[in-house]
């Protein structure tokens, strides 16, 4: 059976060419730069093939990504008098987006309303915003923006990432105002509000109807500039980098107020046809060669091709601490190659990009692929049957990419299995799990 | 006209008593069927000593597919002793591949021990998809699709596994 692929499509698809056998060729037209976050993928083939939803869903991230790095005005609105690559050092949609430091607070406090600044770590309080570099004024919008970085280790705790300064890779998770709304409402912030609500959590989606955005979780990733690392190679804010104590023993706190590059980014959204939600995965190109392949670059942010004795995709030895003034940067590859249909799509979407400016730091970004069910109703397997089986992104999974069930990267296969505090099924969230 | 990998899924769907839709569904990211036909032709093949077996069976089962026939009639018709031993063999080895994501071997009897049956695992990708999972209403150990708490409840009907 056919995942059911309904809705609007809110993005030109006919710039798109479809060749006759149906699958997707070489577009003689730029795919359209648009501000609009796409609500539901639309099936460009009938009958839809795997390649052929594939394809789709991955037009889908490409136009999420524009969306959401679309140059933003200071409510967090797309800033539509400009077009994405226009406004550098501008702050874009999702950063408009609640981290989830600012979410789950100690003692379950509930978290400041939507829009209303969250209060700092302690130790970041000598951070006088007065005096700001220039491009900074973003961070004046302290409740808006992720400005404080304060995890240092992947996501799933397999390990710190150190990029080819010697430096600790930064991480942060946000949601967007429907799923923050959710959380809010319901009172999931709290190990008590859950205890209360006692129910699988259930965000909602986003419906082509109604014309509404649903839940979308946003993961980033990002390394210090300055050494190795040009800015105007980069998506770059200034961000608070807080060693954050509770992170590793003997890690000690410190606030530092440093320019950081975007160098991966998860997006998860929650659309009604599927409701184990769409997992795209960006990663800056210069981040790591493909195992097997020779390297390209001269140089990537996660691999350095003269160290022959460096361990491929292993974690640096313990203790980590992000503090420590230089670590042996770890040795990263892609363990499983970006398809050459995504190739061609990446291709296409910087063409696009670079028709705006032909400097913008957006083609520095490549879709690695989409995760989505195919089978979204099926009923003896709650993820819906994963494509790929498989997905890792370098800079967020980077030591548990490959094919292996259970221990491979798969973002289904692994939300899936999130739950609240209470045990209850979180709804491909381990966000929950936070509260305190 | 047919191919090999129609004739193999149809005769697998006879054979294994599983819908199509479940062992080589439209949209199949596992895709175990193209792991499973190369097994099947090179161990029959092999085993048999007979380079046509293979395209014998398949053509026994077009042309009976080609009929109004049953799916039980199909399975009885290929399971037929008439057949001869070694398409026999190849058809009840394929169910075995299915179920159990291995290929069988079958050790004779000697003056000291009775014949048994011993499989080799054909992959990573097979254990898991082979269908004794699903006909337990389960999942494999070290990989389970279910959430937290599913043993809290009942599993969904063996209609659901099955897609029959």
């Amino acid at each position: 059976m056919f995942p059911l692929i309904a809705g609007v499509s809110l993005f030109s698809m006919t710039q798109i060419l479809v060749a006759a056998d149906n699958r997707p060729s070489t577009p003689t037209a730029l795919p359209t730069l648009t501000p609009q976050i796409p609500l539901e993928v639309t099936s460009t083939k009938n009958p839809p093939t795997l390649d052929s939803l594939q394809h789709d869903f991955d037009v889908f991230s490409w136009q999420s990504f524009i969306a959401l790095n679309w140059p933003a005005n200071a409510d967090g609105t797309p800033n539509t008098g400009v077009t994405i690559g226009q406004a550098t050092n501008s702050p874009v949609v999702w950063e408009s987006y609640r981290e989830s430091r600012d979410i789950f607070l100690p003692g379950g406090a509930p978290p400041a309303p939507w829009g209303q600044e969250s209060p700092l770590p302690p130790v970041c309080k000598n951070i006088d915003a007065k005096h700001l570099p220039p491009g900074t004024m973003h961070l004046t919008q302290v409740g808006k923006t992720p400005n404080v970085l304060d995890e240092s280790g992947e996501p799933f705790k397999t390990g710190p990432l150190i990029d080819q300064n010697g430096q600790y890779a930064r991480f942060a998770i946000l949601t967007n105002e429907q799923m923050f709304d959710y959380i809010d409402t319901n009172k999931l912030y709290s190990k008590s509000g859950q205890k209360a609500f006692d129910a699988n959590a259930d965000f909602p989606s986003s419906n082509t109807k109604s014309n509404q955005v649903g839940s979308i979780m946003i993961k980033t990733s990002w390394v210090k500039m300055g050494g190795k690392f040009d800015p105007a190679k980069f998506y770059t804010t200034y961000a608070l980098v807080y060693d954050n104590p509770a992170e590793e023993p003997g890690v000690k706190p410190s606030c530092v107020l440093t320019q950081v590059g975007l160098v991966g980014f998860h997006i998860a959204h929650k659309t009604a046809s599927e409701p184990q939600w769409v997992w795209s995965t960006f990663e800056h190109v210069n981040n790591a060669p493909t195992a097997g392949q020779k390297p390209t670059l001269p140089a990537y942010n996660f691999f350095n091709a003269t160290c022959t004795s460096c361990k491929v995709n292993e974690p640096p030895p313990r203790p980590w601490n992000p503090g420590t003034a230089y670590t042996q940067p770890t040795q990263i590859e892609r363990v499983i190659a970006i398809t050459p249909d995504a190739q061609q799509l990446n291709a296409a979407y910087h063409q696009a990009l670079a028709a705006v400016s032909a400097d913008s730091v957006w083609l520095n970004y490549e879709l690695v692929s989409t995760q989505w069910p195919t089978n979204a109703k099926s009923k003896t397997d709650p993820t819906g049957v994963p494509a790929p089986s498989f997905l890792a992104n370098t800079t967020l999974e980077s030591y548990i990419q490959g094919h292996v069930k259970q221990t491979s990267s798969s973002c289904m296969a692994c939300h899936n299995n999130a739950t609240t505090t209470t045990g209850n099924f979180s709804d491909f969230t381990y966000l929950l799990q936070r509260a305190q | 006209m047919s191919n090999d990998m129609d004739n193999f899924v149809g005769l697998s769907v006879v054979l294994t008593g599983f819908s199509r839709e479940v062992l080589a569904p439209d949209l199949d990211p596992v895709d175990i069927k193209s792991e499973y036909l190369p097994v099947f032709t090179a161990n029959v093949t092999k085993e048999s000593g007979d380079p046509s077996l293979v395209a014998d069976i398949f053509q026994k089962y077009a042309m009976l597919q080609s009929q109004t026939l049953t799916p039980q009639q199909i399975g009885e018709a290929m399971l037929d002793p008439a057949n001869g031993e070694a398409f026999v063999l190849a058809c009840r080895k394929l169910i075995f591949m299915w179920y159990a994501g291995a290929w069988p071997t079958i050790v004779p009897a000697s003056a000291t021990a009775q014949a048994s049956t011993v499989s080799d695992l054909i992959s990573a990708k097979a254990y898991t998809a082979s269908l004794v999972w699903q006909v337990m209403q389960s999942h494999p150990m070290g990989d389970s699709n279910y959430r937290y708490g599913y043993w809290n409840k009942p599993p969904v009907p063996l209609s659901d596994y099955t897609g029959q």
